[in-house]
C-alpha cells in the first residue's frame, strides 16, 4: 500500500536508501511491535533493555541511552549492518537532561559531593560512546542537536558521510521525556528513540529511498498521514524521525515534513522500494 | 574517497588571553597565560581560564535569546564579519551552513536560574530553557546575525564538539550540499563542570601545566574560535586532513596507549595523503592530567617521533571544553600565518618520562602543517592536518 504524502520541493537533494528500522516508546519497545498495533499491557514493563550495552555500560546508561541501544540494535540488525564498523549518528535535543538537572539538585538542594560516575554520563554524547564501548567500535561516532530540526541533522550527516566513501551508517534520534520543572509552560512530552540505517541509494537491501534536502522548504505537515502516536509523543522534539521511520514501514511515498511544523521545515521526499519481506505493514 | 581540504577562509577567537589575533598572538608569543583565580564560587581552589573582554549585548528581537554563551557567539561572529560579508556576497544564504560544538550549552544561565528555582520554588521571569540552554538556542542567534540559512546544528561530543565541525563541513561540501559554513564551538565556564572534574579528582590547584613533571590536572577555561570554511575562495590556512575516532575503551579515561588517539593522527594524514615527517608541529590536547598526557605523548611519538615540537596551549587559555578543537585550530593557524610555536608553560621541568621535544621558549621559524588532537568523554578523538595554502 503506497499513499501520496504530497509534492516535494528540495534543494540541493541527496537520496540514501533506509534498510533498517528500530524504534521505542513507551508500550510500544520494537519497530516491530509499533507495526503489529500490539501495545504492552500497561502492567508490563515499559523500560528500554539497554541489552545492546554490556552489563557495566548498561548500568551507566540513563534510561534514554538504553532506549537508544536498542533502537540502534533493532535496525542494524534489520540491515544486517556489523555494529564494530557502522557509524552512528545520535541526535538529540536536551541530551541528558535529567543528569544535569540530578547534578544540579546534588549540589545546591542536597548539598552532596557531586558523583563522578554521574557527571561522567551527564554529557551529550554519554550514549555514543557507550554504544562505541560496547560494540567495540573503533570508528567514526557523534552526537548532535538541532531541537525540532536533529532530525533533519543526523539525516545530513549521514548524508555528508555516505557521500564520502561510507558504506552504511546508523542514525538515532532521542529525547528523554521533558523535565518538568525546566519546561513548565510547554507540552509535556514523553520518551521517545527512533533509528534508521542508511546506505547508498543503489542498496538492493533498500526498504525506502530517502531524498533529503540541505536547507527548508514549504512541506507542512499533513496531519492526515501522520502516525496517532500515543500521547505525548507527538510533541516529543525527535518525533519526526519516527514519522519517517513510521512512513517507511508502512511503505508510504511523497514529501514527508520532519520536524511537525515546530523547526526550520526541513523535509524529506519517500519512495518504498519493491518489498522484500523486510518491511512491515 | 579523499575530501578536497577545506579552505580556512577567516576565523576569529575569545579566551582568557582576549579577544581577537592580536591579543592572542601577544600573550602567545610572551608566554604569557590567561589563567587565574576562578570567577566561580567554589569550595576548592582551583585556577581558570575565564574571559574578561566585553561581550556585546543581544538587542531587539535577539534580547530574549541573550546569554553569555550568546553574546560570546556575537563577538566571534563580529570578528568574522569581512570574510562573512564576501562570503554572504559569493554563495547564497542557504549554501552556507551554520556548524558548532559545544558541551555545555547554556548550562552556566541555568545553573543560575536553577539556583533561584530551588531557594524559591521559581524560577526568575526572564529564564527561558529553550532561548536560553537548549543546544539550538545559540544556533538561533548566529544564524540571526549572519543570514545564514543552511543546514545548522550543535556537535556535542564533549571537548571534541567543535573539531567535528570541520569534518562535518568537508563532507557536506563533499556531497555538493553546501559551499560554505560557519564551524566553530564555544563553551562557557559553570559550576557543574569545575564541581564535576572535581570530583573525577582531574583538577590541578595550580595553573596547569601540560607535559611537566609535576602536572596534577586541568584547568577549565571558556571561550570559543569560528572559522569561516568555504568551497573555494583565498584561505588563511586550509585543512588538508581529519581524522575521528573512538577508544571504544571508557566513558572518561583514555586508552593507557593513546591507541585511539594515534588512530587519529594517522587516519588525519591519511585523508590528507601526507607522511609524518610532513609535521611540523603538534598543538597537543595536552589537559595536564598524568594519564591523558601520558596516553598521549605515547601516540604522538608513534606517528611523529620526537623531534617535532609538541606544546599544549591549554597552559595559556585552560582547556575549554568544546570549544578547544577550534580555539586550537586558531592557535595552529597562528602558528601556520605567524611562524610561532608558543611555549610550554610551567615552572618545573618537563616531564623524563614524556619523550618528546616540548620547547619552554617561543619557536620562530616556518611551520608549514600543524597537527591539532582534541580528545573527549566517551573515548572520541579528533586531529586535525592544518596546512599552509
Amino acid at each position: 500500500m503506497s499513499h501520496d504524502l504530497g509534492s516535494p520541493s528540495p534543494v540541493s537533494p541527496f537520496s540514501v536508501a533506509v534498510t533498517g528500522v528500530g524504534l521505542y516508546l513507551p508500550g510500544f519497545l520494537t519497530a516491530q511491535a509499533w507495526t503489529s498495533g500490539e501495545a504492552l499491557p500497561a502492567d508490563q514493563p515499559q523500560k528500554p533493555t539497554g541489552l545492546a550495552f554490556d552489563r557495566v555500560n548498561r548500568r551507566r546508561a540513563s534510561q534514554m541511552g538504553r532506549a537508544i541501544a536498542d533502537v540502534v540494535h533493532e535496525a542494524l540488525a534489520q540491515a544486517g549492518a556489523d555494529p564494530v564498523t557502522t557509524p552512528v549518528i545520535v541526535g538529540s535535543s536536551i541530551g541528558e537532561a535529567s543528569a544535569m538537572i540530578g547534578l544540579l539538585d546534588q549540589m545546591w538542594r542536597e548539598k552532596e559531593p557531586m558523583s563522578p560516575a554521574v557527571f561522567t554520563v551527564s554529557v551529550h554524547n554519554a550514549a555514543s560512546g557507550l554504544l562505541s564501548i560496547s560494540a567495540k567500535n573503533k570508528g567514526y561516532t557523534t552526537s548532535i542537536a538541532a531541537d525540532y530540526d536533529t532530525p533533519a541533522a543526523v539525516l545530513l550527516e549521514a548524508i555528508g558521510l555516505i557521500a564520502t566513501g561510507h558504506e552504511r551508517v546508523a542514525v538515532v534520534c532521542a529525547d528523554e521525556a521533558s523535565p518538568r520543572s525546566l519546561l513548565e509552560h510547554a507540552p509535556h512530552w514523553e520518551m521517545l528513540a527512533a533509528a534508521l540505517v542508511l546506505s547508498r541509494s543503489d542498496d538492493p537491501a533498500a526498504l525506502a529511498q530517502v531524498t533529503v534536502a540541505a536547507a527548508p522548504d514549504d512541506t507542512r505537515p499533513d496531519a492526515a498521514t501522520m502516525p496517532q502516536w500515543p500521547e505525548g509523543i507527538e510533541h516529543n522534539p525527535q518525533v519526526g524521525l519516527a514519522d519517517l521511520a513510521d512512513a517507511v514501514l508502512r511503505r508510504r511515498a511523497g514529501a514527508l515534513a520532519l520536524d511537525r511544523g515546530k523547526g526550520r521545515g526541513f523535509a524529506v521526499t519517500l519512495s518504498p522500494v519493491a518489498a522484500t519481506g523486510a518491511a512491515g505493514a | 574517497m579523499r575530501p578536497r581540504p577545506l579552505l580556512v577562509t577567516g576565523y576569529s577567537m575569545l579566551s582568557a588571553l582576549g579577544r581577537g589575533r592580536a591579543q592572542h598572538l601577544d600573550a602567545l608569543a610572551a608566554g604569557r597565560t590567561g589563567l587565574g583565580p576562578c570567577p566561580i564560587p567554589l569550595d576548592f581552589e582551583t585556577a581558570a581560564g575565564a574571559v574578561r573582554s566585553e561581550l556585546p549585548e543581544l538587542e531587539g528581537a535577539l534580547q530574549p535569546w541573550s546569554t553569555r554563551l550568546a553574546r560570546m557567539a556575537t563577538a566571534l561572529l563580529h570578528d568574522l564579519d569581512e570574510p562573512l560579508r564576501r562570503a554572504r556576497a559569493r554563495w547564497r544564504p542557504e549554501r552556507i551552513a551554520v556548524l558548532l560544538g559545544t558541551s555545555t550549552a547554556g548550562a552556566e544561565t541555568t545553573e543560575v536560574a536553577y539556583q533561584q528555582f530551588i531557594a524559591g520554588g521559581k524560577f526568575p521571569r526572564d529564564y527561558d530553557f529553550q532561548r536560553q540552554h537548549t543546544f539550538g538556542a545559540v544556533l538561533h542567534v548566529v544564524r540571526a546575525l549572519s543570514g545564514a540559512s543552511g543546514p545548522a546544528w550543535m556537535a556535542s561530543t564533549a571537548c571534541t564538539s567543535s573539531g567535528k565541525t570541520f569534518a562535518t563541513a568537508q563532507r557536506l561540501m563533499a556531497a555538493g550540499l553546501i559551499d560554505a559554513a560557519i564551524v566553530g564551538g564555544l563553551d562557557t565556564l559553570c559550576t557543574m563542570t569545575l564541581q564535576g572534574f572535581n570530583s573525577l579528582q582531574a583538577l590541578d590547584r595550580a595553573p596547569c601545566r601540560p607535559f611537566h613533571e609535576h602536572r596534577n590536572g586541568i584547568s577549565i577555561g571558556e571561550g570559543g574560535a569560528f572559522a569561516l570554511v568555504e568551497r573555494d575562495g583565498d584561505a588563511r590556512v586550509t585543512i588538508e586532513g581529519i581524522g575521528e575516532t573512538s577508544d571504544a575503551y571508557h566513558i572518561s579515561a583514555p586508552h593507557p596507549e593513546g591507541a585511539g588517539a594515534q588512530r587519529a593522527m594517522e587516519q588525519a594524514l591519511a585523508k590528507a595523503g601526507r607522511e609524518p615527517g610532513d609535521v611540523d608541529h603538534v598543538n597537543a590536547h595536552g589537559t595536564g592530567t598524568r594519564l591523558n598526557d601520558t596516553a598521549e605523548a605515547n601516540a604522538i611519538k608513534n606517528v611523529v617521533g620526537t623531534a617535532v615540537p609538541v606544546v599544549s596551549t591549554k597552559a595559556f587559555t585552560g582547556h575549554t571544553l568544546g570549544a578547544a578543537a577550534a580555539l586550537e585550530l586558531a592557535f595552529s593557524a597562528l602558528t601556520i600565518e605567524e611562524g610561532l610555536v608558543p611555549p610550554a608553560l610551567g615552572d618545573d621541568a618537563i616531564d623524563p618520562a614524556i619523550d618528546l621535544h616540548i620547547p619552554t621558549t617561543p619557536l620562530r621559524g616556518s611551520y608549514r602543517r600543524v597537527l591539532s588532537n582534541s580528545f573527549a568523554f566517551g573515548g572520541n578523538n579528533v586531529s586535525l592536518l592544518v596546512a599552509a595554502p
